[in-house]
């Protein structure tokens, strides 16, 4: 009844609110967030490091609230994932790993990038529902791992 | 009063679906609107009947006009 619309995310946001959405993901997936760069890159080890770097098409990190250096490092087990903004303005995480095949790499990126998506629009839409005044109603995590809220609010 | 609720499924991969309820007319319009600018591009959007029913206020005149009791 009303209306049922399927929106496909696009993630517009400042560094710290995509940075916010970053550490949302790398909790869900069990990433350790690495302090140092170096700290991530174990030297020495004979295996050889592969890496797969995606691109989310459908993004833009506002320049101004982010150098062009600056990137979020996570780490799990042999695996480290980069989260930064590329020469275009998008987001992009870039996978390395010993190992692991470029498969595995590239199935653990799109995994990431995916929680990632969903964990920057459930910041966003709960922010703007707030702040229009809706009350939840219920919230949550079915087992599909799709996030589901129920909101509602009283109009004159 | 009217109550106007919203259920919001954000899929594993990120694709978001919301289902307007209780929003009639114009309202549910501004609802559509508001969630697409919010979330990204319309993939499909199918409107329901009660979209088409009239808001509240414009039945009650439409009522009276006709002169029907409820």
């Amino acid at each position: 009844m009303g209306a049922v619309l399927i929106l496909t995310p696009v993630i517009i946001g400042s560094w710290p609110l995509i940075a916010a959405a970053v550490a949302g993901a790398a909790s869900a997936m069990g990433l350790m967030v690495s302090e140092s760069v170096k700290e991530a890159v174990k030297e020495g080890q004979s295996d050889v490091q592969q890496s797969v770097e995606l691109e989310l098409s459908d993004s833009k990190v506002l320049a101004e609230s982010m150098a062009t250096d600056q990137e979020i490092v996570l780490t799990k087990g042999t695996v480290e994932l980069r989260v930064k903004r590329d020469e275009r303005g998008r987001c992009s995480v870039c996978a390395k790993g010993t190992g692991h095949s470029k498969v595995e790499l590239k199935q653990i990126a799109e995994e990431f990038t995916q929680k990632l998506t969903q964990c920057f629009v459930y910041d966003k839409v709960m922010r703007e529902l707030k702040n229009k005044d809706f009350q939840v109603v219920n919230e949550e995590v079915t087992e599909d791992e799709s996030i589901r809220i129920h909101v509602r609010r009283w109009m004159d | 009063m009217a109550q106007h609720d919203v259920e919001i499924t954000i899929s594993k991969t990120g694709e978001v679906k919301v289902h307007i309820k209780g929003a009639k007319g114009k309202s549910c319009l501004v609802y559509s609107k508001w969630l697409s600018e919010l979330v990204g591009k319309v993939k499909d959007q199918q409107l329901t009947s009660e979209h088409y029913e009239p808001e509240i206020k414009a039945r009650i005149d439409i009522e009276q006009n006709l002169g029907i009791d409820e």
